[in-house]
């Protein structure tokens, strides 16, 4: 009794004052996927090998547009390995959540 | 008055509106509707000694009549989809209903098949949907966070209409 008193005394407090203070994410960590306009090309391999499908591309009027929705997101990183351009890139980033799937959107728009 | 006074006399009244809204506490009840058990690992992680939702007077409580929110993971798959409504329904009004994991926002990686519902909005009504697969207990805190604010919108409104 008298070792596991003496070990809690040693160990103190754990607990993380987090929403005071971030808690940041451990490196190699899979967050929120982020679209860069500049480097896509539209070219939908991310489309075709999202798990749960939800990237995707509509094209109007010559205009092509990528959204992603983080809500379904699964957060594998398989689009980011088949990126031919480094266009899509997995963040740290952890705190999504919203009050409407609408917040959850990304858009990138592409014009040939 | 100096500029502490006024910071203390702004705590104080948030404190109040705390109290007002939620009489200092929040109870969730956590329900499984179908998920893999990835987030009912990390919801028991929010009342481990890291995370420790009690310190914010956040209690998960075993019965849908203690609690003022559910927290639902997982599809809703067919089998559980009349339990679902039957503990929403047992919820005492005002209640908040958080889908937690990619699952309970759209399906996730089960999708919209024959034994998966599809999400939780199909069935209740969701006010906060927390993205991840599983989500970090940070992320849950937030999402709960976020929620709070959503249930203050609630009051106000009951209180125009009345």
């Amino acid at each position: 009794m008298f070792e596991i008193i003496r070990k809690t005394l040693r160990t103190g407090s754990q607990t993380i004052n987090y929403p005071q203070e971030p808690d940041e994410a451990p490196p190699g960590f899979r967050g929120k996927p982020e679209l860069f306009q500049s480097r896509c090309t539209c070219c939908g391999e991310c489309v075709s090998v999202c798990p749960p499908s939800v990237i995707w591309l509509k094209e109007e009027n010559g205009e092509k547009t990528l959204t992603i929705s983080y809500c379904g997101c699964i957060f594998c990183g398989r689009c980011e390995e088949v990126c031919p351009h480094g266009a899509i890139k997995l963040t740290q980033e952890y705190e999504l959540a919203s009050k409407t799937k609408d917040d959850l959107l990304a858009r990138i728009g592409w014009r040939s | 008055m100096t500029v502490e006074d006024e910071i203390e006399i702004m705590g104080q009244r948030l404190n109040d509106r705390i109290n007002k809204i939620f009489g200092r506490s929040l109870h969730i009840r956590e329900v499984d509707a179908g998920s893999c058990n990835a987030c009912e690992v990390e919801v028991t992680a929010l009342s481990n000694p890291v995370y420790d939702i009690e310190r914010f007077g956040l209690h998960i409580v075993a019965s849908p009549r203690h609690a003022d929110m559910l927290l639902v993971t997982g599809p809703v798959t067919r089998n559980m989809e009349l339990a679902l409504l039957k503990t929403y329904n047992a919820v005492p009004s005002p209640k908040l209903v958080a889908a937690m994991g990619s699952c309970a926002c759209n399906g996730g990686i089960f999708g919209d098949t024959y034994a998966s519902g599809g999400g939780v909005d199909r069935f209740i009504p969701v006010d906060v949907y927390i993205p991840g697969c599983p989500p970090r207990p940070g992320a849950v805190i937030f999402g709960i966070m976020v929620a709070l604010d959503k249930l203050e919108q609630k009051i106000r409104k009951k209180e125009v209409r009345a």
